[in-house]
């Protein structure tokens, strides 16, 4: 009886894709960077620099990702395609942490990043098919006073950390704190990532995909082409994508 | 005439032997414990000029830049996306594969009973203490914050915080230990009955010295008994730790979502690997003392060069097939991030490296190894072992900076360019160099009493006019 | 001003309880500024983790996007679009969420100071008082008509305050001007809708509601008049949920970040536009029957297929594409209009819209409204208007210069000559909030607040269909020890007495905003309304401005559209070089950003550029000429010189170069500007102002993009910093494929 308890847990993990959940339309996204400035401003991201932004160590929480196709004059910008964490329900992060700094949330179904807890293997980033982690490379300068600007909810992260997207967490607790405090649930669509709630084109949604209602949910299954990415490796990606035209 | 003639030939023959082989060589033992004290006692000017070079080497190059390192954060090595992993781990799996020559040859070879071995099993022992701690540095030097490098160990604390025994990274934390601890074990436990020689034969600090790590041992029947039950429990146990810390570190690739990482084969082809350049490196090693040190020349002849390019030889014959089986298999499950990956190292920028690799590991040994006379020159093993070395650390180069180069996301694509690793890796050479210098002068390099033992084992005897080697096992 | 209360006290006052709720009421003036407390004293009604927010306007350009920002303690911690506000709706660029690290940029001017002599590094910190004596004196001591503002395009209460001062006084009015509206050619969109429509305006293209949008150069999604606004547009071209996904093609020489969104991207010949839309508008008509309108009955298609480098097949395709939609759109922009024909591009681009009669319909083309305080369409000065103006200075007619949100010697073509302009000025005062090239070159800089800490309003000039005013109020407590030029011009006039004091009967700034939106107060249709002054503006703080209910945009008269002659000569092009330039603006950094860190940062949405400039050659050119990327090249231009580094761009025609706007800053703070090894402060990337010379379109907008340059080879390489990998997107060192 027991084994068979263990296994319906096990294949309800395997079905059970998340929580929170986003979907991106690739058509609409015009590659504005305006996502890539709002999360970084919300969760005191650092610029590092000409020289190291140039040699892969910028730390960009998202960044929009295009490619070419043909050559001039039937030459074609691919669509832009914004990459973030894809916050997997099987991450292929989380197993290889030797410190547990990379754990997943139980009760957000998010990967976690403990800044504290982590010692700087980078075997996460190196092991992420979606290379969406960010080291710190060094302790970045950044000037009085422009650490005003920090945003006192999101942890100022020093060298030999590892960060990525958390799904702007800091707002999923202030929103399921103010809810718990009315008595009440979360609405769909009452607070949204930084990312999502800058996109001038909306091209960003954010809400509970575990819920069929909820806008998101809506979007990735109403237009028929939504596609996660690398979805064959197993990760259970959380982002879907809208691919267009 | 002819008969005279036959008798002195039959001498010869035997002069023959004695001069080839150490086995049947005999000196009276006083002698021989006298020539291996004054080897390690003999120090010229050129031995502290040498030690003086590496000092400053290992104190520029491995601690100061380690304190920079530290202070500025890895941003002043190479890494970055999406090689987060650079030379640091490259030249921590390149240490962990010397090491293991050690105790192949000392463990392997003590099972097995290959007489060879005796002279030269301690000096493959150091190897693996001293490459290991060599490793050991390199892995740390990679960390982010290793100031809390300690948060990997499973110490009891207070928040019942313990290291993620999902990670590979955490199986490797604790092989490497085990095999480090095992491996200094066995290192001294042979080296028990030679510091009790050496305690007999000194006087001032060194009496002392060796009285402390000697143990008090007199050499009695009791006492070599225990020692030799011991001995044997270790050179059975460790094979298996052996053959377990390359595997676990080929995991760390393994079991990892990484194109060209991802390979069953990579336990036995890492384990084979390490064989290859921990050989590579033994021979040079043993080249190198026979050289230098006083009355080397009779305890390393070139019967062990002989034998140690035969095992090359096919350790080579092994790598390569290990390589073409990792290669096929991988090629021919077609995924399109591998295939790419795998044109990338022939053809990309570092393809140079793909084949000088193949060349090191392969094609030199081949063509010179299986020539008798040419693997039993020191020079010539000398130089093919230090070009196997070569390549195989280009072979571990090649798997990690720059295969990550190649990843799912082709926007992230980026060449590694080496930053404070390359002298931090010169200055880990430098020390286990430095360590071996200084062990050299410290503890009897060769196994008195292995060789000894051996000698007595060993006879040249005479059926008629047949001259016959004999050997009776002791044990 | 004077007074400085703490939230604290205005909440006592309010008998306001905790602060729970999200968005607290911008404050009257009597708690103008925030007070900022170190977080380990925090006021009792300040929780952990709660927030104060205030609405405000967005002053990173001149568009007027309502801004929401976040506090904690009196610092701004996040800005965020205004949802309420009709121009923006919630949204904002890349430029506003960055706009804090103007606030707390480390290279700030934090005082007033006098400078020894122009362009040195000697400075002297005055106090406030002193300084006022130096505007009232220089108003005072000079003849009126010898004084003179120029101005940037933001913020409008300012310009409104100095345009009446001057009114009063005989003053030379304002003059505005900046680099956007000259990237954007207003002056030329004005012109064509004057010259077809009636009456000066700025259009307004519904791309939203569209079902084909031919765009010929228009960079609506990166700078162009509104860009958050028009990206909206853009994503409504685009839904597939509720209507047929709308296509969207565009003509350009270079594709820019509004062309990769594209379904069609047509690589015209510069300054074949205007023949191209002539000739799609003539194939249109000929599909849809009937009598060929007089506007496209002289073109020749296929003469126009030759010049312009576009197959007739494909001209053919497109004119179907535009007839057979029942909502096609044309909108004339961006190079397409900087050029000498620029004008003639405007029209025959918004004639084509006659074709789908789209005039004043959804999906079609509106004139702008104008914003609730607005009696008449404003358009910052025109290049050549400003040529006039700098002549004027060489003229010895301007005593007197203030200078306020704008960097001429920035953004002005170097052939213009400002700077030698400057010099026959005896006088120069810079409001520059940022040390920026004109502030190096001013006598004094009086620093007004920086945007976020500051009063105003902005009239939104287009991208809503409802009338904005965007109101700002300080978010936060000044940092520096500046002071709102407003404040400074209010006192100094006092100080000068006779008509100046007359002309300012103001306390401050606060109560001058109030005289100008009290009109306002009771208007029926407003989105907000208030019995009394105070209770009005503190909704109107509260909500971030003042904006109608209904539509206000105007129907363009488009009755003889079609029946006029329009000339489609093409553009022509000065300089001998063989390769035509297009400059455009950074649409990350536009002409302002650079100094912002994260700005610098964000990679560029074509290129992946960070922190640099960059010549874009196609890559078939780069291989004739035997270049590589980050190769440095000389480009020469009739009026100057710049070398820059080569970023081989597939999207570009082989006979054209572009370089974008934005950097190139010798002043402007560290993230700006860049050292070279010995300490010195240099350039940071090259301005291609550098290369504008003088050659000007009808309307007397610059024609930037109607050059032909040179490309010299100098043997140097300088990397640039991408984002993407050059191996992964253009497959250059993974070694040849066999």
């Amino acid at each position: 009886m027991t084994t068979d308890y263990k296994i319906s847990e096990m294949k309800m993990s395997e079905e059970q894709t998340g929580k929170w959940g986003m979907v991106i339309d690739q058509d609409i996204c015009t590659g504005c960077q305006a996502c890539v400035a709002a999360c970084a401003m919300e969760n005191n991201v650092t610029f590092v620099g000409e020289v190291d932004s140039g040699y892969g160590r910028s730390m960009h929480w998202i960044r929009i990702e295009r490619f070419w196709e043909g050559e001039y004059p039937e030459v074609k910008m691919t669509s832009n395609q914004p990459m973030l964490c894809q916050q997997c329900g099987h991450a292929t992060c989380e197993p290889v942490c030797p410190a547990f700094a990379t754990v997943h949330s139980q009760a957000e179904q998010l990967n976690l990043q403990v800044y504290n807890r982590c010692v700087g293997t980078r075997y996460c980033a190196n092991n992420c098919p979606y290379q969406v982690r960010a080291f710190n490379w060094r302790d970045y300068q950044r000037p009085e006073p422009l650490p005003n600007q920090f945003n006192p909810d999101v942890t100022v992260r020093r060298k030999g950390v590892m960060e990525k997207c958390t799904f702007c967490i800091q707002r999923i607790h202030k929103a399921q704190d103010k809810a718990k405090s009315e008595g009440r649930e979360v609405v769909d669509g009452e607070f949204t990532t930084a990312c999502a709630q800058a996109c001038p084109a909306n091209a960003i949604t954010f809400g509970r995909v575990d819920d069929p209602k909820s806008l998101v949910s809506q979007m990735a299954r109403a237009h028929g082409h939504g596609v996660k990415h690398l979805e064959e490796l197993g990760t259970l990606p959380n982002v879907t994508y809208l691919k267009g035209g | 005439m002819a008969e005279k003639n036959k008798q002195h030939q039959e001498k010869s023959h035997e002069e023959h032997l004695r001069e080839e082989h150490l086995m049947l060589d005999p000196l009276p033992r006083g002698q021989m414990n006298d020539m291996v004290m004054e080897s390690m006692n003999t120090t010229s000017w050129k031995f502290w000029v040498v030690f003086a070079i590496l000092s400053v080497i290992v104190a520029v190059y491995l601690f100061y830049d380690w304190a920079v390192l530290i202070i500025e954060g890895q941003g002043v090595a190479g890494v970055m996306r999406p090689d987060y992993w650079g030379i640091f781990l490259v030249n921590t799996v390149f240490w962990i594969g010397i090491s293991h020559a050690g105790t192949f040859i000392s463990a392997i070879l003590r099972v097995f009973k290959a007489e060879f071995r005796r002279p030269f099993t301690r000096a493959a022992e150091l190897m693996t203490t001293f490459g290991l701690v060599q490793a050991g540095f390199s892995v740390f030097m990679h960390m982010g914050r290793v100031w809390i490098a300690y948060w990997l160990f499973p110490y009891p604390n207070q928040r019942m915080l313990w290291p993620n025994l999902h990670s590979p990274l955490t199986w490797d934390l604790l092989a490497i230990t085990t095999y480090l601890l095992s491996s200094t074990m066995y290192l001294f436990l042979p080296l028990i009955p030679d510091l009790a020689m050496a305690r007999d034969r000194s006087t001032g600090w060194r009496k002392s010295f060796y009285k402390t790590l000697a143990l008090g041992f007199r050499g009695t029947e009791g006492e070599w008994t225990h020692l030799r039950n011991a001995m044997n429990i270790f050179a059975f146990a460790i094979i298996p730790v052996m053959f377990s810390v390359h595997t676990i570190v080929s995991w760390d690739f393994a079991a990892a979502t990484r194109p060209g990482w991802n390979s069953t084969i990579f336990g036995p082809y890492f384990v084979v690997g390490a064989l290859h350049s921990g050989m590579g490196a033994v021979i040079m090693v043993l080249a190198i003392v026979r050289g230098t040190m006083k009355h080397m020349k009779y305890f390393i002849r070139p019967e062990h060069f002989e034998a140690i390019g035969k095992l090359m030889l096919i350790i080579s014959m092994t790598w390569a097939y290990f390589f073409f089986n990792d290669y096929m298999v991988q090629w021919y499950g077609g995924d399109k991030w591998t295939r790419q990956l795998l044109h990338f190292h022939e053809a990309g920028p570092l393809g140079w490296m793909w084949f000088a690799m193949l060349v090191f590991n392969v094609v030199i040994p081949w063509s010179v190894l299986w020539n008798r006379k040419w693997r039993s020159t020191p020079w010539i093993v000398f130089i093919v072992g230090l070009l196997i070395n070569v390549g195989m650390w280009f072979e571990r180069y090649i798997i990690i900076p720059v295969s990550v180069t190649i990843n799912r996301m082709p926007f992230t694509w980026r060449l590694y360019e080496p930053g404070i690793e390359v002298p931090m890796g010169i200055g880990t050479l430098a020390f286990f160099i430095l360590l071996y210098m200084a062990a050299s002068r410290l503890i009897p390099l060769v196994p008195v009493w292995e060789v000894q033992e051996g000698q007595m084992a060993h006879a040249i005897k005479k059926f008629g006019r047949e001259t016959v080697v004999t050997v009776s096992d002791l044990e | 001003m004077s007074e400085q209360f703490s939230r604290r006290d205005f909440l006592k006052l309010a008998g306001v309880g905790a602060a729970t709720t999200a968005i607290l009421t911008g404050c009257g003036p009597a708690s103008r500024y925030v007070k900022r407390e170190p977080y380990m004293q925090m006021p009792e009604y300040n929780y952990n983790g709660q927030s104060t927010y205030y609405a405000t306007t967005c002053r990173e350009c001149a568009a007027g996007c309502g801004l929401i920002v976040r506090t904690v303690q009196g610092r701004a911690i996040k800005t965020e679009g205004n949802a309420n506000n009709p121009l923006n709706l919630g949204k904002t660029c890349a430029r506003g969420q960055a706009t804090l690290h103007g606030l707390y940029n480390p290279d700030r001017v934090t005082d007033p100071i006098k400078r020894s002599s122009r362009g040195g590094d000697s400075t002297q910190t005055m106090d406030w008082d002193a300084a006022l004596q130096v505007v009232a004196e220089a108003l005072k001591n000079n003849k009126p008509e010898e004084i003179a503002f120029l101005m940037g395009m933001a913020p409008d209460h300012l310009f409104d305050l100095v345009t009446d001062l001057a009114k009063a006084t005989g003053m030379n009015s304002p003059v505005r001007f900046g680099a956007l509206g000259m990237f954007e050619a207003r002056a030329t969109l004005s012109k064509a809708v004057e010259n077809l429509f009636g009456g000066p305006g700025l259009p307004f293209f519904d791309i939203g509601g569209a079902q084909v949008v031919f765009s010929f150069g228009a960079n609506f999604l990166e700078t162009w008049l509104s860009p958050v606004s028009y990206t909206r547009g853009f994503a409504g071209l685009r839904e597939a949920l509720t209507k047929q996904r709308g296509k969207f093609v565009q003509f350009e020489s270079r594709m820019s970040q509004t062309g990769g969104k594209a379904d069609e991207w047509v690589p015209l010949r510069p300054g074949t536009e205007a023949l191209v839309a002539l000739a799609i508008g003539k194939l249109a008509s000929e599909i849809r029957g009937g009598a060929m309108p007089r506007a496209f009955a002289d073109v020749n298609p296929l003469d126009v297929a030759s010049k312009s480098g576009i197959k007739l097949e494909t001209l053919e395709h497109l004119a179907g594409m535009f007839a057979n939609s029942t909502g096609a759109l044309a909108i004339p922009g961006g190079a397409a209009l900087g050029q000498t024909n620029g004008l003639a591009v405007a029209e025959a681009v918004l004639a084509l819209n006659a074709l789908s009669n789209n005039f004043g319909k959804p999906g079609g083309v509106y004139l702008s409204a104008l914003a609730p305080n607005q009696t008449e369409h404003q358009r910052p000065a025109s290049t050549q208007e400003m040529r006039e103006f700098i002549q004027k200075m060489f003229d010895g007619k301007i005593k007197v210069l203030f200078v306020h949100g704008v960097n001429p010697l920035f953004e002005l073509p170097t052939s213009l000559e400002f700077g030698g302009a400057s010099k026959t000025v005896s006088q120069i005062i810079s409001f520059a909030t940022f040390p920026d090239e004109t502030a190096r070159e001013a006598d004094y800089i009086f620093p007004d607040h920086h945007g976020l800490e500051s009063w105003g309003y902005q009239r939104v000039a287009t991208g809503s269909a409802q009338p904005v005013l965007s109101g700002a109020q300080p978010v936060v407590s000044p940092y520096y020890n500046t002071r709102a030029t407003a404040d400074v011009l209010i006192a100094a006039a006092q100080l000068a007495g006779g008509k100046f004091a007359d002309a300012l009967p103001f306390k401050d700034e606060v109560e001058f905003l109030q005289s100008k939106v009290s009109s306002l107060m009771n208007e029926a249709d407003g989105s907000i309304s208030g019995p009394d002054l105070p209770t009005f503006m503190a909704y109107f703080q509260q909500h971030g401005g003042f904006w109608k209910l209904s539509d206000g945009r105007g129907v363009p008269n488009a009755a003889d559209v079609l029946n006029r002659n329009l000339s489609a000569g093409e553009a022509e092009f000065a300089g001998e070089g063989e390769f035509y330039f297009v400059p455009f603006v950074s649409p990350t950094l536009a002409e302002a950003g650079a100094n912002k860190p994260w700005l610098q940062e964000l990679p560029d949405p074509t290129t992946t550029v960070m922190w640099n400039t960059w010549v874009e050659i196609n890559p078939e050119t780069a291989r004739e000429l035997g270049l590589e990327d980050d190769d440095v090249v000389s480009i020469i231009s009739e009026a100057g010189e710049l070398e820059v580094p080569v970023y081989r761009y597939p999207a570009i025609r082989p006979d054209t170069i572009a370089i974008p706007f934005g950097q190139g800053h010798t002043a402007y703070g560290r993230y700006a500007t860049s050292m070279d090894e010995n300490g010195n402060v240099i350039a940071r990337g090259v301005n291609p102002a550098d290369l504008l010379g003088q050659h000007y379109n009808e309307a007397g907008d610059l024609a930037f993009a109607g050059m032909k340059v040179k490309i010299k080879k100098t043997g140097r390489k300088q990397p640039l910093s991408r984002l993407e990998s050059i191996m992964g997107v253009y497959g250059v060192g993974l070694g040849e494929e066999h």
